[in-house]
């Protein structure tokens, strides 16, 4: 696969960048002890880190990426050889997306061995959920960053998607105590699905709805790229 | 063999502004065109789409027979694109940004061979970010030549180089050329293209204004005389001055012109000082018509 060899450079890129190292590698283990002190139900707490990995490993990072690729001109240079966009695209994500699932499975193995949780009932659910919530947020973060100028823009470029997936999804306060209204629309963003199917992975409970959405991000996140995504510099 | 067809091709941006407005021009196997044009002319946006990366507004662009926009995955592994302005990671070394772009490709040359064509085999373990612009020139020209390409774009290839890296890399050209493979040259350096194209196109705000042969191209213009007047003494012929003393003569039949003008001098005994005969070059053609165009 031709694109693997755009993501060998960028996960050599990876290893060289002390600032996403920290971020992707030490973070989360400073994380650790922090989780085994909380008093919290295992599974709730999986679900919780997995939405936050998805927001910061990929997300947040991937923006980070784009746009530093973009500006040293990096895909612009790309864009002449033979890759399509996509590949282009899968390329530069590819070691974020192995750094996060990475995330996912040491938190859930952690978390797992520290409160002693079942294992999931639907798996697939839960698969569903982690390739679906993976490909909405890489896509989310190639149309954000045709709005993000320079790398350090990216830190407020992203918020408006970072805070409205944490407040929404019900991470930090359950959706049902506000209006019923509200909540409905909260249930629409991005995120929502995502941590809605790794629920139902463990406890069942319905997946058409969440699975409805999560396609539809897809759809909208993959007309913003072809859209906005912007492969020459922003000048 | 026709390479490159470009027929009637326009491109406009966003806001209405036309960049190019009806280019026609084509590019025969083994042969160098080169497209120049002062800053603005159009040239980068009339390759872009010869390059595939943008549809043109209207017109046809055809490169080894196919749509370069849309029949994308049947040129490009033909084809090698040289930016006038493109990047590689900064912290990759130079071996490891050329193998990542040969990864990419369909048939690569040995890294190490493309790295050597173009005199950068000394730097293979350094980091892109500690190259010299000459040098990341020479690299992207190198990745532009890894997947041994029948086609070739350059644009600006040599700026930044120092003169013998710009001769050695004119001298890589030719022998690419001898090999058959087809280049669309852009430039700034007239000499550039003066050296190494055997047809050009000058581009002034979006049109073709001039064509040819370098010497077609050139021969239209006049050569000048120019040399420092005797004073009291009235020309045999018609003089321009330059304000600083000189005086030039604009003429289309160099030779019998300045038989005329030694002749008369030697006859009168006046000295002709400063004397400079030459025929136009390029630079003055280029020039002329950008004059002429304002």
């Amino acid at each position: 696969m031709r694109t693997v060899a755009v993501g060998q450079a960028e996960l050599k890129l990876f290893w060289r960048n002390k600032t996403a190292l920290f971020n992707s590698l030490i973070l989360p283990l400073l994380l650790v002890p922090a989780l085994m002190a909380a008093d919290a139900d295992g599974v709730p707490l999986v679900i919780g880190l997995t939405g936050f990995v998805l927001l910061m490993a990929i997300y947040y990072n991937l923006v980070t990426t784009f746009v530093a690729r973009r500006e040293e001109l990096v895909l612009k240079r790309l864009r002449v050889g033979e890759l399509t966009d996509p590949e282009i695209l899968l390329g530069a994500a590819l070691p974020s997306v192995v750094v996060a699932l990475g995330q996912m499975a040491l938190f859930a193995v952690i978390v797992g061995v520290m409160t002693g949780i079942s294992l999931p009932s639907q798996p697939w659910f839960l698969l569903v959920g982690v390739v679906g919530g993976v490909i909405v947020f890489v896509l989310l973060a190639a149309a954000s960053s045709a709005f993000t100028r320079t790398v350090e823009m990216a830190q407020v470029t992203s918020l408006p998607v970072l805070m409205a997936c944490v407040l929404g999804s019900g991470l930090f306060f359950p959706v049902s105590v506000l209006p019923d209204g509200v909540g409905t629309v909260l249930r629409l963003l991005p995120l929502s699905p995502v941590l809605d199917l790794l629920r139902a992975g463990w406890d069942g409970g319905p997946v058409l709805r969440p699975m409805i959405v999560l396609a539809l991000w897809m759809g909208l996140g993959t007309y913003a790229v072809r859209r906005w995504f912007r492969w020459d510099p922003r000048r | 063999m026709t390479v490159i067809e470009v027929r009637g091709l326009t491109r406009r941006y966003s806001g209405g502004f036309e960049a190019v407005r009806g280019v026609s021009f084509e590019v025969e196997r083994g042969e160098m065109f080169a497209l120049l044009g002062t800053n603005g002319a159009g040239k980068t946006s009339t390759v872009e789409v010869v390059e595939g990366l943008s549809r043109p507004a209207s017109g046809t662009v055809s490169v080894l027979g196919h749509d370069p926009f849309w029949e994308r995955s049947l040129v490009r592994p033909r084809a090698g694109v040289m930016l006038q302005e493109g990047g590689f990671p900064p912290d990759l070394t130079v071996t490891e940004a050329a193998r990542m772009w040969a990864g990419t490709l369909t048939s690569a040359r040995p890294v190490d061979e493309a790295l050597s064509l173009v005199d950068l085999a000394h730097r293979a373990a350094v980091r892109v970010k500690q190259l010299s612009g000459g040098e990341r020139r020479r690299l992207d020209l190198a990745l532009a030549l890894l997947g041994r390409p029948e086609v070739l774009f350059l644009d600006e290839p040599t700026t930044g180089l120092d003169p013998e890296s710009r001769r050695n890399t004119w001298e890589l050209i030719r022998s690419l050329l001898r090999e058959g493979v087809t280049v669309l040259l852009t430039t700034h350096y007239l000499e550039e293209a003066q050296a190494l194209a055997d047809r050009l196109a000058i581009m002034h705000r979006g049109r073709i204004v001039a064509r040819g042969t370098v010497s077609e191209v050139v021969d239209a213009y006049p050569s000048r005389i120019s040399f420092v007047p005797p004073t009291g003494v009235p020309l045999p012929v018609v003089a321009s001055e330059d304000g600083a003393g000189r005086v030039t003569v604009r003429t289309n039949s160099l030779q019998e012109t300045l038989h005329e003008l030694l002749t008369w001098a030697h006859a009168n005994s006046v000295e002709l000082s400063g004397l400079d005969a030459r025929s136009a070059s390029l630079e003055e053609a280029f020039l002329a018509i950008a004059e002429e165009a304002a």
